[in-house]
């Protein structure tokens, strides 16, 4: 069942070890769709919105580790009866027949940069009830390309010793609210709201502890909160925007989880019927229940109510368009007439910088000498750029015999962060002035429907917030991807202060947008160009840097 | 003291140019200078600053304006380089910086001069010269990143003179110079130009030294 693509959450590859962060779910917290007929990240294995691990109907106790990861799988497959996931290739197919695929992660911050409010969705029910369909249903619905799915649980408490051992005999109640870390949760998801990266726990059902590793999540345009008690909390509930109760019939919810429990998880019916009367049941009518009076939506018979879906899905819709998510078009017109601003540094114009620009800018001039020339002009742009880095005064020993009063950079925690796929050009140079210097790497693309940049992946150093990142793109026309970057930056507790942007070319237009965004950002260009096509190509410009340096040009434009 | 061992901002005339002070160069100065800098972090920096005034000083090299069409169809006014430049290093210390002129010409044609001083007298005496045939027709870079009293680059001069290189077509380009040899510099060859990256009353003379790795 796990094919060899599922790497189970308890040793998946991308959690936090080493700092690296992929923005999306390749173990499933927070998933981002969008519908495609082809994966739109090449070269990637499509990576696809999964769903949170279960938690398990308490007590019932796997041989491994692996066992209980693939039981909870295919038990969260089955229950989704419109959409399925296959773990071998990544993929959420529903049934007609539509594919999804992963997809870059839309702007989540408007044109000065600020954060948007995120749709916070609530989904509360009780066990078996058929959140995890509503769910599914409402993103399929919304065919909103970034969506975050958090779970209730991942928050179990950590149990001692005695309560482990109630737990393998059935007499630990996992319903109680009491079993759950409410504090953390709303931290969680404050953080999340405000767009903030959080490392959500990873709770290994075996132990009832919480792993080591955890699972980094981003804030979303959307996010869904689902599990049984997610009204129960006062703080937790006033920071969701809308309220879902999934209402059920009891006895459904009894027979779906004895057919759950006992076919899909191999549990005796003693045990799931024991557990059912001591705990799930009195839990549901003593504290699950009760928060059907905050609700704003209560769906009755959980995801075969279309109706209600559809009214909850179209709801959310107006709400985000409110919210205006759109970038380009406003970037693009923004302060056209403004004097530059003052946080933008420009190569000073030498006739070598002069001719450099006219050997890259020429649509005539061959690849070979295309990357030798831009590489001597991203050598003097990088150059350039570390001389505004903070220095410090010092006085050093000569050979000679005196002492010399010098400059030492005031800080050695510096790291490069590229912008894929042109701004790589930008990190052998880096590489050769900074010793062994750390590099990031972040991948926006434009989406060619709407015009958006999308965030597709990232990786940063660990601790990225305590060094100056020098963030390298190679052109910036509207500022759109620039600004994308500044603000994953900014959301990892990167200091607006400690951001520099380098890059070969701007537009005047890119320079406004992200000046007047991120104010203290440092902008270091070896040139700006007055306008920006309409195409959003900077002009005169230099075309497309990146396909030019690795030559991917489309073959007309050879 | 302090004043004598300070970085000397003086005037030396229209065709004497020093690099653009910044912190950045003041690092790179300050590195090479300690002495506790390790021979790796040395030829590093080292490279580092040289690339910096070679891209300098190439731009007092001729050029002239042109227009190109970029990628999306609109004009850029540019400039382009002229052809007939070449290189010539004084041997060994100015060797240090042919790479940083390759990294910038890939194809430069590159002359050497290795001048030794006399046992005896201290006299500066040119022991080899090799230069491109058509040097007189040629403007030249000439790389030498030390200069103390100067004597090693006037002598390197006269060679190129006696090789009917015009004044006025040497661009010199040099790391660190003192105050005197600037001075002897500056009134041998008022027509040459001069780029360095700082004026001290204290050159590093263990540069080559430490750069070639022989100290």
């Amino acid at each position: 069942m796990a094919g060899r693509f599922y790497d189970p959450p308890s040793s998946a590859s991308s959690e936090s070890d080493g700092g690296d962060e992929w923005p999306f779910s390749d173990s499933g917290m927070d998933s981002n769709i969008t519908e495609s007929d082809t994966p739109r990240n090449e070269g990637e294995a499509p990576l696809s919105p999964q769903f949170p691990p279960r938690p398990p109907s308490a007590g019932s106790q796997p041989k491994s580790p692996r066992s209980r990861r693939q039981r909870t799988l295919s038990q969260s497959a089955a229950a989704k009866a419109a959409v399925t996931t296959t773990n071998q290739d990544f993929i959420l197919r529903t049934k007609e027949q539509k594919t999804f695929y992963t997809a870059g992660r839309p702007p989540w911050y408007n044109f000065s940069g600020q954060h948007v409010e995120p749709f916070v969705i609530g989904i509360c029910g009780g066990s078996a009830s058929g959140k995890t369909t509503v769910t599914n249903k409402i993103i399929e619905s919304l065919g909103h390309p970034w969506v975050t799915l958090l779970s209730m649980d991942s928050f179990y408490k950590v149990l001692t010793e005695k309560q482990h051992h109630q737990a393998a005999k059935n007499e630990y109640n996992f319903d109680h609210p009491d079993a759950f870390d409410f504090e953390l949760l709303r931290k969680t998801l404050q953080r999340l709201k405000h767009f903030k990266s959080v490392e959500v726990p990873i709770y290994n059902f075996i132990t009832h502890s919480r792993e080591t590793k955890t699972k980094t999540m981003y804030g979303a345009n959307v996010i869904i909160f689902e599990g049984i008690l997610t009204f129960y909390n006062q703080e937790i509930c006033s920071l969701l925007d809308m309220k879902v109760f999934v209402d059920t019939d009891s006895d459904i919810r009894l027979a779906r989880r004895l057919r759950r429990d006992i076919s899909q998880r191999g549990r005796e019916l003693e045990g799931v019927l024991k557990q059912y009367s001591s705990f799930v049941k009195p839990s549901f009518e003593h504290y699950i229940a009760p928060l059907m009076a905050h609700a704003d939506i209560i769906v009755p018979r959980g995801g075969d109510n279309e109706v209600a879906i559809s009214l909850i899905v179209q709801h959310v819709q107006t709400q985000l368009q409110l919210r205006g998510f759109k970038l380009r078009p406003i970037l693009a017109t923004a302060q056209v007439d403004q004097p530059l601003p003052n946080s933008l540094h420009i190569l000073p114009l030498t006739p070598q910088v002069r001719g450099l620009h006219t050997f890259i800018r020429n649509r005539e001039t061959p690849r070979d000498e295309f990357i030798f020339y831009s590489r001597r002009l991203i050598r003097l742009t990088i150059e350039f750029a570390l001389s505004l880095l903070p220095f410090k005064d010092t006085v050093v020993e000569t050979p000679q015999g005196v002492s010399y009063q010098g400059k030492r950079i005031a800080t050695d925690k510096i790291v490069g962060v590229s912008v894929l796929r042109a701004g790589e050009t930008m990190e052998q140079a880096l590489s050769e002035v900074c010793k062994d210097i750390r590099i990031g790497k972040i991948l926006i693309q434009n989406n060619i429907e709407t015009g958006e940049p999308e965030l597709y992946y990232l990786r940063l150093p660990r601790d990225i917030k305590d060094y100056l990142v020098i963030l390298m793109d190679a052109t910036v026309a509207t500022g759109a991807a620039a600004m994308m970057a500044i603000r994953v930056l900014l959301d990892h507790d990167v200091p607006e202060e400690n951001i520099l942007v380098a890059s070969l070319l701007m537009a005047a237009s890119g320079v406004h947008s992200i000046a007047y965004a991120f104010p203290r950002v440092r902008i270091v260009s070896s040139a700006v160009d007055p306008e920006i096509n309409e195409k959003f190509f900077v002009k005169p410009g230099i075309g497309n840097f990146g396909d030019r340096y690795f030559g991917t040009e489309p073959p007309n434009e050879v | 003291m302090s004043e004598l061992n300070s970085v000397v901002h003086e005037d030396f005339g229209p065709n004497f140019r020093v690099l653009k002070r910044n912190d950045q160069t003041c690092e790179l100065q300050t590195i090479i200078r300690d002495r506790n800098t390790s021979r790796n972090d040395f030829k590093f920096y080292a490279d580092r600053l040289i690339r910096l005034v070679i891209e300098e000083s190439l731009n007092q090299l001729p050029y002239t304006p042109c227009t190109v069409v970029t990628p999306i169809g609109f004009p850029y006014d540019g400039l382009q380089f002229e052809k007939g430049n070449c290189g010539v290093s004084i041997v060994r210390s100015g060797e240090a910086m042919e790479q940083g002129l390759r990294d910038c010409c890939r194809s430069m044609r590159i002359g050497k001069i290795l001048i030794d001083s006399d046992h005896d007298t201290h006299e500066a005496k040119v022991v080899y010269a090799k230069f491109p045939e058509d040097i007189a027709q040629r403007k030249v870079l000439l790389m030498y990143p030390i200069m103390s009293t100067g004597n090693t680059v006037v002598k390197a001069v006269s060679v190129l003179k006696d090789h009917s290189v015009l004044e006025e077509n040497i661009v010199l380009a040099n790391l660190f110079c003192t105050p005197p040899a600037t001075q002897t510099i500056v009134t041998a060859f008022p027509q040459m130009k001069i780029l360095t990256s700082e004026i001290h009353p204290v050159a590093p003379n263990h540069f080559g030294q430490k750069y070639f790795g022989t100290d």
